[in-house]
């Protein structure tokens, strides 16, 4: 028997906005379109949304794919309450519930020059309280002095963000002058002058490693508002993974008329006279539209995907060139058949390293003999008890590599280098907690940069963006966003857009897309 | 706060923008398309590719194992890698009806290096009309669509001990001639006994061959052929693979690993077995095997439904289409029937390919392969290989265009 529902099409003849990509971007981007009765189609290659913000199961246990904890949700009312939660909730009613996460992280470093472990708390001065007393020569007026800062540039940040590209130079000057005087500057240039001793720092400093930087090169306003955020406002998991919060937002989209389709790869975005038309999938059928919002990257998009790619400016690809691709990430999944008690797991999220210096740290993900210095590891259990049956505990490793590190890895010695690296992190973390981890590991599976080229079609694997260097910051993208549109009608969402990556940044992107496809109808009266 | 003086920190965010310029004037013009990762990714694993059948062998009456390697026109170098126990989702079409099967690799994953070859070793299911039609229909020179190799139950140093015991039944030995072989060639530093139920002696599949090597490295590998209705001249252990067996000959259960592959009854019957050995989870690693050959035998399926049809209301995109469904069929073999192809690998509730919407209606679900996530049941998802009409349906599918099926002639 033969059925002709393949034959016939799927989408309308044309949308007000196709989205191409249902990561975090794309869902945001077609979350406020849908809100803002628009017609709008999310295309995804893959059977999920969420890009890396999804989960997979394994026997009794279902793991988050790369969620360590998200910024910006910020507790449910009151003043510290974060965007993500005005636009998911108040904005867009979508089902999605937050789960506070204990503590900011725990910290253990284990080689000679400065052995700790330690434990620090959210709040700014329960932070500096234990900073303090971990390392008691830490000249606290001075580290009360720099969390202000963090404060005013934090502040700045948002905005700056909110002024449209239209900065208010003279309002910056009186309330934000610091922001402005260290704007441009790497977190190393500025935290240095606060002469902090190196062990202040080397408990300072764990976050940033969550943008992928040493501290000599990452910009210093996005390490600030990033550390004050944290901090403040602590930091949050969705209840369920986070494929349960994509799901939430793909539900909510439908809710609101739009259409998500899914195993539905777009090949080509169709261009003319520099204007976007339309896109084709990869069995050839076209759909018109004016706008097309994409989440792949730059790389992607200008290098592949517009069509024809003769209309691609020389600019663009120099453009792309000129930046830099942010890292991979290595993950090792584990389903333990021990409770978090039985295995020393008393917090959230570790940091584990030899070291907390962040060049030599970086320094370690551009080579492939052994591991990276540090890893990053979250339980789960510590955070929502019930996520996996009792007795038993979720515990992921992760570090990272640089984009171009595993390029030399074969298929020959793919699973050979994969499990090296993993057996390595597990003792890294078993002789740091005395955890006695690998005699409990029921389910296990380690996830490469190939692995998430695999399932997200991320350009050579990468998890993050464009990296965030003090000359591609995000202020200085936000300037020049409008001298960088190759093409009238694409805007991109994401990691690789102006926000910068993480799973807020690449949500509040998607919106901020939106906006900006929305202003712009608007302003040609469509 | 001043960094290096008033007047240099005011100009600084300038002169990043600057520099940024700079980088970008400078910048090559080539664009940078090249992605070594993906190319690493096509080595291991494929959504689709073309193999061709270059040699045909019959194991037993009822049991051919065919070579497979890359179709000529294939833009692969080389075979995607696996690890062994691994299995490759064959896509088939049968006039018009497409379906997709899981078959574990009979060869070894050395193989793949060497000659460039994979080996699946079918045998006929007494109900499988799928299998029938493959060894009645696939000749040497016919073009196989497949995906993978995919699968979880193979060899972990990371979490396996270095013992395993292999419990297989029927054609659930494929998996275990795969470790076998990468043992002989001294690619797993593994020891292994399998115990391998067939019903009777000439059903035994690779007798011979797997005999051949264990007596080569009788420290390393150990197979114990068991039949449950042996003839009388049969003078190994005969019935049920049984724990008293399984002692009998794996010795103690500390120290190893266990892996299970065979028919659903075997399971079933293994179930309690296993129990009274008192098996922690953790190494117990069990294949799946596919849907259940008759769900009513299911404790929880309502027996109410087993003689009712349905409708189901198919939605892809824009596109509806009605079929009839049987409530005591899948609700992916109802589609497949109807010549509506969703993507499926596994068939057993676990990979989560064939993932949909249930927008409205009953469903049962066999929660004893329900591998969906927690947000999928939150938010009305299911997987059509496990799950049965119990109303009208209307679903949502995913697009499922790209993947080609090869036509068996």
């Amino acid at each position: 028997m033969s059925s002709t529902i393949h034959k016939s099409s799927s989408f309308d003849s044309s949308y007000d906005v196709v989205v191409i990509g249902a990561g975090l971007g794309g869902l945001g981007a077609a979350l406020n379109l849908a809100l803002s009765q628009k017609s709008v189609l999310l295309l995804e290659q893959h059977n999920l949304p969420g890009g890396f913000a999804s989960s997979f199961v394994r026997g009794r246990f279902e793991f988050e794919i790369s969620l360590h904890e998200m910024c910006a949700v910020g507790p449910p009312e009151g003043p510290l309450k974060g965007p993500i939660r005005y636009v998911l909730h108040d904005e867009s009613s979508v089902d999605v519930e937050f789960v506070p996460v204990p503590e900011a992280y725990h910290l253990i470093l284990t080689g000679e020059e400065h052995k700790i472990n330690v434990k620090l708390p959210f709040g700014v001065e329960n932070f500096i309280d234990t900073v303090c007393s971990a390392v008691p020569e830490t000249p606290r007026e001075s580290l009360v002095k720099y969390f202000d800062l963090c404060r005013e540039c934090s502040e700045a940040l948002t905005f700056v963000a909110r002024s449209k590209g239209k900065i208010d130079f003279k309002t910056l000057m009186v309330k934000y002058a610091s922001f402005l005087t260290t704007s441009g500057y790497s977190v190393a240039e500025v935290t240095n002058k606060f002469r902090f001793p190196r062990k202040t720092l080397d408990l300072l400093y764990p976050y940033s490693c969550y943008m992928g930087l040493p501290a000599s090169r990452l910009d210093f306003t996005i390490w600030a508002s990033l550390l004050h955020l944290y901090i403040t406002q602590g930091a949050y998991i969705p209840k369920g993974t986070s494929h349960q919060m994509c799901s939430a937002i793909d539900t909510r989209i439908r809710e609101l008329g739009g259409q998500t389709e899914y195993n539905t790869k777009v090949k080509k975005i169709l261009v003319e006279d520099r204007k976007v038309v339309g896109v084709e999938t990869d069995d050839g059928e076209k759909i018109k539209a004016k706008y097309v919002i994409t989440n792949c990257s730059p790389h992607l998009v200008y290098g592949k995907l517009i069509s024809p790619a003769s209309a691609v400016p020389v600019e663009a690809h120099k453009l792309n060139n000129s930046r830099r691709l942010g890292v991979s990430a290595f993950v090792v999944y584990m389903g333990l058949d021990a409770s978090p008690k039985d295995l020393n797991l008393e917090s959230y999220g570790y940091f584990i390293s030899p070291h907390m210096d962040t060049e030599k740290i970086n320094k370690s993900m551009l080579q492939y003999e052994n591991m990276p210095d540090l890893t990053a590891s979250i339980c789960l259990n510590n955070a929502i008890p019930d996520c996996s049956p009792p007795g038993t505990t979720i515990l992921s490793i992760t570090t990272a590599f640089g984009i171009d590190v595993w390029k030399n890895i074969t298929p020959e010695t793919y699973f050979a280098t994969k499990n090296k690296f993993a057996r390595q992190m597990i003792e890294q973390v078993s002789k740091a907690l005395d955890s006695p981890i690998s005699e409990h590991i029921e389910e296990i599976e380690v996830a490469t940069p190939q692995t998430f080229s695999r399932y997200t079609g991320s350009f050579k694997g990468g998890v993050y963006g464009y990296d965030l260097d003090p000359w591609d910051s995000l202020v200085i993208r936000s300037q020049v966003k409008n001298k960088e549109e190759f093409f009238k009608g694409l805007e991109f969402a994401g990691g690789f857009a102006a926000m910068g990556h993480g799973y807020n940044s690449s949500l509040l992107s998607g919106r901020q897309a939106a906006r900006s496809v929305l202003w712009k109808m608007k302003k040609e009266g469509g | 706060m001043e960094v290096y003086g008033r007047s240099k920190d005011m100009a600084q965010a300038s002169k990043m923008q600057r520099e940024r310029k700079k980088r970008w004037k400078n910048a090559s013009p080539v664009p940078d398309v090249e992605d070594p990762i993906k190319e690493l990714s096509k080595g291991l694993h494929l959504k689709n590719f073309q193999l061709i059948i270059t040699d045909i062998k019959e194991v037993t009456k009822t049991t051919k194992t065919y070579r497979l390697k890359l179709a000529p026109d294939s833009e692969l170098k080389r075979l995607p890698l696996f690890r062994a126990g691994q299995y490759l989702s064959v896509k088939v079409n049968i006039d018009g009806v497409k379906v997709t099967r899981p078959y574990s690799i009979s060869s070894a994953p050395s193989d793949v290096l060497g000659d460039g070859f994979y080996e699946l070793t079918i045998k006929i299911k007494d109900d499988g009309f799928l299998s029938l039609e493959l060894f009645e229909k696939w000749k040497t020179g016919s073009i196989i669509s497949v995906s993978g190799p995919h699968g979880n139950m193979y060899f972990d140093d990371l979490r396996d001990l270095n013992e395993i015991v292999g419990i297989a039944g029927g054609s659930g030995i494929t998996p275990f001639r795969s470790i076998i072989h990468e043992i002989a060639t001294q690619k797993l530093d593994l020891k292994l006994t399998v115990l391998y139920g067939s019903r009777y002696e000439d059903d035994i599949i690779f007798a011979e061959e797997l005999s051949n090597l264990a007596g080569k490295l009788p420290d390393k590998i150990k197979v114990v052929n068991i039949c449950s209705e042996p003839s009388e001249n049969w003078s190994g252990p005969s019935g049920f693979i049984t724990a008293e067996l399984i002692k009998k000959y794996a010795g103690p259960i500390e120290g190893k690993t266990f892996f299970i592959c065979g028919p659903q009854a075997m399971y079933e019957f293994l179930e309690k077995e296993i129990q009274s050995l008192n098996i922690p989870n953790r190494r117990i690693r069990r294949e799946l095997y596919g849907q259940p050959d008759n769900i009513t035998m299911n404790p929880k399926y309502l027996v109410e439904f087993k003689d009712k049809t349905f409708n189901i209301t198919v939605r892809i995109g824009n596109k509806i289409e009605t079929i009839k469904a049987s409530a005591t069929e899948s609700v992916l073999v109802s589609l497949e029937r109807a010549g509506i192809v969703v993507d499926s690998q596994c068939r057993s509730g676990e990979c989560g390919f064939c993932r949909s919407l249930l927008i409205s209606g009953n469903i049962f679900i066999n929660d004893e392969i329900d591998g969906r996530r927690a947000g999928d049941k939150k938010f009305g998802f299911f997987h059509p290989c496990s799950s049965y009409p119990l109303s009208d349906l209307e679903i949502k599918i995913p697009s499922f265009k790209f993947v080609k099926f090869s036509p068996i002639k």
